[in-house]
């Protein structure tokens, strides 16, 4: 097993609720991300499934030092990224990269391509001397995909596919180790959703990358993901490798989940079983007492409702298929996808 | 056949020039029968179903040409006083956003009870304990209580649920579905199909589903109608088409869908982009993607050629993609 490269312990952020104008005062809190705990290994993908409002684009935002925590720690190199500062702060974030969701938004309309996928280099110029920059820039449109002439064109000439290709090269402009995808094809039609993936995953073998890839779509974390996490308001809920989360699953919240996703076969339709889920996600401002899941469950008891569930190992599952880390009081096997003959 | 629309052609005038967003589409629809239309952003899916319904944008969006036959009578012939009497209370239909599609200023029971007061001539209160039994039809908890609410308290799902309240209203014999649960997340997802699943059983509706989602098409669908670039490229019943596409761009679709037995490979990508539409290619408008294209390709557009009695596909090399 590769080592770790990335390490995150109780990662907590709270966004605080206030009243009034003059006088402020705090009447709550929003626990956006409320306890995770991640590891990522050198050379893998780890795939963060979870629906709108778990928090997973938090979580993004706190791995590359975008928002500091609340609480916990995310371990890089040996060091605590989170009490970083300065220039050591500067070199950390130089190494974890994001990829944003909306190929729309997130490049800026008034600067041509050249000047966005350079623009890490204004930022760490340390990384290539001011003579070499346009022919790095070139070099990364035509590892991305792109043809290098295009340099100077501006972002509304492309199209959303060729956008995220744009947003890809500006993430790898610094030569990362780490690069953090939030969402980055949910945004793209079908057709073109399978070019990106598999540039993806061409320059993670070519770079030696390691991604964090956030999705809510769970079949294409799956293609992608060799380690993946279920969250669900705020918390993670089930991880483990990708075969134990999508052929063992043992939460329930998975298991629903799972049961949901339309396959795309309709001979699977008679073959499955649909669990449907009652009710909405309730809000991160008011989370449920116990195990934030018993509103929607099936199996919810009294226990539930008054001790918090950890992520672990369940006793009874140990050693097999199904022995992963779950945090469900009632953790069990339950087969949801037919198996692919 | 409950809708059946004959070769209709609808134009955009823009600054680029005139944009044919669709093109000769064909297709038709049975009472208690789901069709979904498959296509990707620019196929003219959405304009399909907009000139159906007579809610197109005139101008820019103008209809050029076919048939709109709904129980019989041509839609695009009626007046639009007749037209109006037909939407809501003969076929409705379901938007992709919810919160858009509602009025921000009115309580949910307000609109709900519009439709019978409107419709039906009923009094304010008959339409409001009538907006609470639809309400309840579509499973809104406390629905006495939420009636008296605004959109904006009502969850994504909840507000789903009230579009298609309102769609159900009148009875309709036809609803038409404009991506009804993209906006969702996929557990909320579930329970929104499955409702409109089973209102369709219930009411004996036919049910246009308008749709990007191929695993939405597998779960609910009877037959499919895919798009591409205006016209429909291959219909079919759902099960022919996944077990063996007769198009290479509905095999492209197909194809690049992760799938379990797949991971770690390479997907099946198709090459390049979907065309403009006010710059359509000469003769297949998919040739440029395709694998199979050849010289033919480049200067005829295909027809519609019979797979079989339920099955059509407009590729000039059905039989060799059919085959695989």
């Amino acid at each position: 097993m590769a080592e770790a490269i990335l390490e995150v312990r109780g990662l907590h952020k709270h966004y605080p609720l206030t009243r009034g104008v003059l006088f402020r005062k705090e009447v709550g809190s929003v626990r956006a991300v409320d306890g995770v705990d991640l590891t990522l290994r050198r050379g893998e993908t780890l795939g963060v499934v979870g629906e709108s409002g778990c928090g997973k684009s938090t979580a993004a935002r706190l791995l590359v030092s975008l928002e500091r925590p609340t609480a916990g720690s995310i371990t890089y190199r040996g060091e605590d990224v989170t009490r970083l500062s300065g220039r050591a702060l500067k070199a950390v974030r130089r190494n974890i990269q994001m990829v944003f969701q909306d190929p729309y938004t997130s490049l800026n309309p008034r600067m041509t391509v050249g000047d966005i996928v350079g623009e890490p280099f204004d930022i760490h110029p340390e990384a290539a001397p001011k003579g070499e920059r346009r022919r790095r820039v070139r070099e990364l449109l035509d590892v991305v995909g792109l043809n290098p002439e295009h340099i100077n064109r501006y972002p509304h000439q492309f199209s959303g596919g060729q956008r995220q290709r744009i947003g890809i090269a500006r993430g790898l402009a610094l030569r990362p180790e780490i690069i953090v995808a939030d969402e980055p094809v949910s945004a793209l039609d079908v057709s073109v959703q399978a070019q990106v993936i598999n540039l993806m995953a061409r320059l993670q073998r070519e770079f030696g990358l390691s991604y964090v890839f956030i999705a809510h779509d769970l079949s294409i974390v799956r293609h992608i993901s060799d380690r993946v996490a279920v969250m669900y308001l705020g918390r993670i809920v089930e991880s483990g490798r990708d075969s134990e989360i999508y052929d063992h699953p043992t939460h329930p919240y998975t298991q629903a989940l799972l049961s949901a996703v339309p396959v795309p076969d309709p001979r699977a339709r008679a073959r499955r079983e649909r669990i449907i889920l009652t009710g909405d996600v309730p809000s991160p401002a008011a989370v449920p007492s116990g195990c934030r899941f018993r509103t929607r469950c099936w199996k919810a008891r009294d226990v539930c409702a008054e001790e918090v569930p950890l992520l672990a190992v369940p006793q009874r599952l140990r050693g097999g298929l199904a022995g992963h880390e779950s945090a469900c009081h009632f953790a069990e096997e339950k087969r949801v996808v037919a198996p692919t003959p | 056949m409950l809708l059946d629309v004959r070769d209709l052609h609808v134009e955009f005038r823009t600054r680029d020039g005139v944009a044919r967003a669709v093109n000769g589409v064909s297709f038709g629809v049975d009472a208690g029968e789901t069709l979904a239309v498959l296509g990707e952003s620019g196929s003219g899916k959405s304009v399909t179903a907009q000139a159906v319904m007579g809610i197109l944008d005139t101008p820019p969006g103008r209809v050029t040409g076919g048939e709109v036959l709904f129980q019989g009578r041509d839609l695009l012939k009626l007046k639009e006083e007749e037209r109006r009497r037909v939407r809501g209370a003969g076929m409705a239909m379901v938007f992709q956003d919810a919160l858009s599609s509602l009025n921000p200023v009115l309580t949910v029971g307000d609109q709900l009870g519009e439709m019978f007061t409107v419709h039906r001539g009923m009094s304010r209160k008959d339409a409001r304990a009538k907006a609470v039994e639809l309400m309840d039809q579509v499973r809104i908890p406390a629905a006495r209580e939420r009636v008296r609410q605004y959109p904006h308290q009502f969850s994504g799902g909840m507000r789903q649920r009230v579009m298609i309240a309102m769609a159900i209203a009148l009875e309709p014999a036809l609803i038409i579905a404009d991506e009804p649960t993209t906006a969702l997340d996929v557990t909320v997802q579930a329970q929104v199909m499955d409702l409109l699943a089973e209102l369709r059983r219930e009411y004996r509706m036919g049910l246009v589903l308008i749709t990007h989602d191929l695993g939405v098409v597998a779960d609910v669908a009877d037959r499919i109608a895919v798009m591409y670039a205006g016209r429909v490229v291959e219909s079919a019943p759902v099960d022919d088409i996944y077990k063996a596409p007769a198009h290479p761009y509905t095999r492209g679709l197909l194809d690049s869908v992760p799938r379990l037995d797949l991971k770690g490979r390479e997907l099946h990508a198709i090459r390049g982009l979907p065309p403009s539409l006010t710059d359509v290619p000469r003769g297949c408008a998919f040739h440029p993607r395709c694998p199979m294209a050849r010289d033919v390709c480049r200067t005829d557009v295909p027809a519609p050629h019979e797979v079989s009695a339920t099955r059509a596909a407009a590729c000039h090399f059905w039989k060799e993609c059919l085959n695989g």
